[in-house]
């Protein structure tokens, strides 16, 4: 090497580009396939085949439910019985009260089940023209049981752990943390590139996740995913910034983040009263049946669950995320990592 | 690679800063890496480059490092003891892996736990962990853009190290795919890559060969020559005595000594010093018609008329007509003439004496019996 | 063990020693002749109706058979598990919860039979409705609580431990097996005097002691508990529902110990294990839930949830009627058991291959 050239081109490195460079090689690393990367990409091919197939048989929608389950008419077929009524009234000629009774039965089933009853879409939204009441159950019936059930209780907290605590735990796993606490790099600043380098695959994953799954589910799907999007953002973010905390902080990270997303979540968030507050998915909910509330999405027992209004949810997801993150960045800096030697 | 140097510690020749040659007006082999300046103001040209300061350090209720106070300028020193004594966690707080519970490390002056301490140290760990996905140059590459150096400048010191250490042509190939030797000579070329002031190696001689020992010890020798000051810790005692005479002695979390080998061993002069004696057993006839006599005369007189000698061992010889005697023995100078003496009064046929404990390993077992 | 074996003679069951395992193959022979008898005999105290001192005679012969375990060459390794899941004290977090669910049951059951004797023939008023004796209205609460020693409750206990059994597995299985393959330890293992099968019942019965330890031991001194309170007729009269719990027992221990196994071999090491057993037993529980009920699916759908089916399976064991089992609609239970049996055989199956593939390098 030409020494004399290259003494003369000597640099300083700058803490901003060391910054810089961590964000990109942790985000190239975040990308390595591991058996748990794996698993998550299983889970999401498998919830896209069972969407999938309910679309394609058209099942999203109550049309088909039948009461009692199994044996009797469909909630149609109710709707044609009905429409006989005033035919087979007409032959009785009942008294006013009892006319006033069949109108208000006709009225009211006519309501909830005829297909010309258009749902009141809020004004300030462009949801594309839903159709009857009936229709609009495929949306209700696709929130309880997709979004809800499996998603938001299961998926979100999956995919965002198996990113989360791979970002440092993985590092700390197989002693590689020591190249990173080697360098010139504020220790603060290394949590943080270590965030930012995890926040595309999280929201990446869960939000493009969410998305291939309601554009699978049709209609109903697109309309969730139109509703819903801010609530899965804003809790992978918070649950991204949880995760990344318990990797630096505990020496088997996915395993707590397990239990934390499997047992705390569910455990606290079924817990009547206020205990529930404390877990992420009980804003995520409280957000998304604000967004929805007008499609009839509600908790199962409102007065038990006690929902937040959406603004307080937003700004409790966005504050408890960049708490988690500062709390992150000053116990990094002063943790010292036994295992890494 | 540079020749090996005849002297085994060049750089105990000018130990402080302010002597130092300025780097940059050294002569370099190719391929070296270019040195920064370091920024050393007057008042940091006097400060020793690593101090440190009754550094104590508990795991639990285990003492890791107990009141070590240790001052290294430039050249070589050795760190040398048993499992368990300390070295590992005296790195690791050197490098600002581990945090003092007590006391202080610094260099020149900066506590050693910042990021801007790391700029001047350069540490070569004993893990054996990398980005296994990795090939070695991207590895290096990977570090040097950490260092915060630009894409080019990575380059061109990445270019520079490896084949500093020898692996220019061997480093396109994925990490996980290396060998041991080569796994080490990556490590040693990202503690390079800043040009650091400080460099701290755990065992970085073990799992090479012995051609590849011969390369890097003279690399080491050539970076204390330019005024680098090297920690190496080592099990392979003979090998570190290749490399400096310089050695820090830890037992028990202490530094036991911290001086040259020769030194140490003075200062242990009423320590008992072992002596091996091989004679032949049937040696022929003398001219004066007597015969050669036997090694258990020999351990008999010197016990009852050599005051200085504790002890006498008649050990199993490999030779049977080999008679093998280990004498301790106290004030080595005086024991030497008696034993001379008595050998050639007494005739007796010495083939083999050997002093046991002149190496670093027998001050290093003196001093952890202490 | 024993090391003064005789030389076997094939092709007669009576000169083996199961337990003892001479030759390689013995350990399997062992197995099926004890599952044999096993089956035999809770096939016999299942379908016996009254004669009830016969039931509890097999049930005791039931338990004592299991007492042959200690003596089989694959007890050593069992002993070796049992103690690696007892010493993380990570696990005693959730031990600590399964003998509080216990220590509920037991103190509960007490309580209420305590309360029953406090009040005399006294009656009290009850708001505006009226006076009713309360020994009444605290048998009436008990009965709401089910603290009464009927299959309700033993349903409840099973419920909760159930669940606590799973999550410890779920983080011990690597532990158990994972941990022998991806760390060479199963050669280890087998370079010892020690067959392949031995291994494998050796760690199976590892997970079927601490299922039943924390499962069925426990509910059959909830149900000794409530006959010495109540009336030693219990016993007689309730013998069909210890029996209930016994197979409840044997359900889980069977299932989880197949399904945990193989899991471990597969996956071995410990999040893909949880992350295994978690889209097992939680995934899948959504799912079916969701096709079931919110859906609307047919019922069999319920048969991808395998911690549904061995639930269900269980409190059929217990007696409880089809009305009070929950979920519901469930499939049809023979259907249940075929799902569960075929998922058991596919298991040990894969374990058996699994277990062959290992190569002892010397």
């Amino acid at each position: 090497m030409a020494t004399t050239a290259a003494t003369s081109s000597v640099q300083e490195g700058s803490t901003l580009s060391a910054f810089l460079a961590l964000i990109w090689i942790s985000w190239k690393r975040q990308a390595r396939a591991r058996q748990m990367v794996w698993i998550a990409l299983g889970l999401l091919v498998f919830s896209l085949v069972a969407v999938y197939l309910q679309t394609a048989r058209d099942r999203w929608g109550m049309h088909h439910w039948r009461w009692p389950r199994g044996r009797d008419p469909k909630a149609l077929t109710y709707l044609e019985a009905v429409n006989r009524l005033p035919l087979v009234l007409a032959v009785v000629q009942p008294n006013a009260p009892g006319q006033a009774v069949q109108h208000a039965v006709f009225g009211a089933t006519r309501t909830i089940l005829s297909p010309e009853a258009r749902v009141s879409l809020p004004s300030t939204t462009d949801q594309p023209r839903y159709g009857d009441r009936l229709a609009c159950s495929a949306f209700q019936v696709f929130s309880q049981a997709v979004v809800f059930s499996i998603f938001l209780t299961f998926l979100l907290p999956l995919w965002s752990l198996s990113f989360g605590t791979e970002a440092l735990g993985g590092d700390r796993e197989n002693q590689s943390l020591l190249w990173l606490l080697s360098r010139p790099i504020p220790r603060p600043l290394i949590y943080l590139a270590k965030f930012l380098a995890l926040l595309p695959w999280c929201i990446g994953f869960n939000l493009g996740g969410f998305a291939l799954i309601c554009l699978m589910a049709g209609t109903p799907g697109r309309l969730a995913l139109q509703l819903y999007w801010p609530a899965v953002a804003l809790a992978t973010l918070t649950f991204a910034a949880l995760f990344l905390l318990i990797g630096a902080y505990f020496r088997r990270p996915a395993v707590i983040a397990i239990v934390y997303s499997f047992c705390l979540e569910v455990v606290l968030g079924n817990m009547p009263g206020y205990p529930k507050r404390v877990s992420v998915g009980f804003y995520a909910r409280s957000l998304m049946y604000e967004r929805a509330e007008d499609f009839g999405i509600q908790p199962d027992r409102p007065s038990v669950f006690l929902p937040v209004d959406g603004q307080t949810a937003s700004l409790v997801l966005i504050g408890a995320a960049l708490l988690l993150v500062g709390l992150g960045m000053w116990m990094f800096s002063r943790t010292q990592y036994h295992e890494v030697e | 690679m540079p020749e090996l140097l005849d002297s085994a510690d060049p750089g105990r020749r000018d130990r402080h800063l302010g002597q130092m040659q300025n780097p940059s007006e050294m002569p370099k082999a190719e391929g070296e890496v270019p040195h920064a300046e370091l920024p050393l103001s007057r008042e940091r040209k006097d400060q020793p480059l690593l101090l440190c300061q009754r550094v104590s350090k508990w795991y639990g209720p285990v003492l890791g490092v107990n009141q070590v106070t240790l001052e290294l300028r430039s050249g070589i020193t050795g760190l040398v003891g048993a499992n368990g004594a300390g070295k590992s966690t005296l790195m690791r707080l050197i490098t600002g892996h581990l945090r003092p519970d007590l006391g202080q490390v610094s260099i020149f002056g900066i506590d050693a736990w910042s990021a801007q301490a790391k700029r001047l140290v350069g540490y070569c760990p004993d893990v054996d962990a990398f980005y296994e996905e990795m090939s070695g140059w991207q590895f290096v590459e990977a570090m040097a853009r950490l260092c915060g150096y630009s894409r080019t400048e990575s380059r061109r010191r990445t270019e520079a190290v490896l084949h500093r250490v020898g692996m220019a042509n061997r480093s396109d190939r994925r990490i996980r795919g290396y060998s041991k030797g080569m796994r080490q000579r990556i490590k040693l070329a990202q503690a390079l890559l800043h040009d650091p002031a400080l460099l701290v190696l755990d065992e970085p001689l073990s799992g090479i060969d012995p051609v590849g020992r011969a390369e890097l010890v003279a690399l080491f020798l050539e970076l204390a020559e330019q005024g680098k000051c090297l920690l190496v810790s080592s099990h392979e005692l003979e090998e570190l005595e290749k490399l400096t005479d310089h050695v820090a002695i830890m037992a028990r979390g202490r530094i036991a000594a911290v001086d040259t080998v020769a030194r140490i061993r003075d200062r242990l002069a009423d320590h008992p010093l072992t002596v091996r004696i091989d004679l032949r057993k049937n040696g022929g006839p003398l001219a004066n018609g007597q015969s050669y006599r036997h090694h258990r005369d020999l351990a008999a007189q010197l016990l009852a008329e050599v005051p200085e000698v504790c002890g006498v061992e008649i050990v199993d010889s490999p030779h049977p007509l080999v008679g093998r005697l280990l004498v301790r023995a106290r004030q080595a100078e005086r024991f030497f003439v008696e034993l001379n003496r008595l050998v050639l009064d007494e005739c007796y046929e010495v083939i083999h004496l050997e002093t046991l404990d002149s190496s670093t390993q027998a001050v290093l077992g003196y001093l952890l019996r202490k | 063990m024993s090391e003064s074996v005789e030389p076997i003679q094939h092709g007669s069951l009576l000169h083996y020693r199961p337990w003892q395992g001479q030759l390689e193959d013995d350990s399997r022979w062992g197995v099926f002749l004890f599952v044999g008898v096993q089956t035999v005999l809770f096939t016999v105290m299942a379908t016996i109706s009254d004669l009830h001192w016969l039931r509890l005679a097999c049930i005791l012969l039931f338990v004592a058979l299991w007492g042959l375990v200690v003596r089989s060459r694959a007890w050593p390794i069992t002993r070796v598990a049992l103690l690696m899941v007892f010493r993380r004290k990570l696990f005693w977090v959730i031990y600590t919860l399964a003998v509080l669910v216990f220590l509920l049951f037991f103190f509960g059951q007490y309580l209420m039979s305590w309360a029953l004797t406090q009040f005399g023939e006294t009656e009290v008023r009850v708001g505006g409705m009226g006076r009713a004796n309360p020994k009444f209205l605290v048998d009436l609460f008990r009965d709401q609580l089910k603290m009464n020693g009927s299959a309700e409750m033993f349903r409840n206990f099973f419920w909760y431990e159930g669940y606590t059994v799973m999550v410890i597995l779920a983080l011990a299985g690597s532990i158990l097996v994972g941990n022998d393959i991806r760390f060479g330890s199963l050669a280890f293992y087998l370079s010892k005097p020690i067959s392949r099968w031995d291994y494998l019942i050796g760690k199976g019965l590892a997970v079927a002691v601490f299922v039943n330890l924390i499962t069925t031991i426990p509910a059959v001194l909830l149900f000794v508990q409530f006959g010495m309170l109540e009336d030693w007729n219990y016993f007689l009269e309730q013998s069909r529902l210890l029996v209930g719990i016994l197979g409840y027992g044997l359900i889980l221990t069977v299932t989880l110990s197949l399904v945990l196994l193989a899991t471990a071999v597969w996956v071995r090491k410990t999040v893909p294990l949880i992350m295994t057993w978690t889209t097992l037993f939680l995934f899948c529980r959504l799912l079916s839930e969701a096709l079931v009920n919110n859906l609307q699916f047919d019922p069999r759908w319920r048969l991808l949830d395998l911690w549904n089916s061995t639930m269900y399976l269980g409190h059929l064991c217990l007696g409880i009627q089809e009305t009070q089992i929950r979920p519901w609609p469930q499939p049809a239970w023979e259907e249940t058991a075929l799902v569960l049996g075929g998922v058991c055989c596919l298991c040990l199956s894969y374990l058996i291959l699994r277990i062959r593939g290992v190569e002892i390098v010397t």
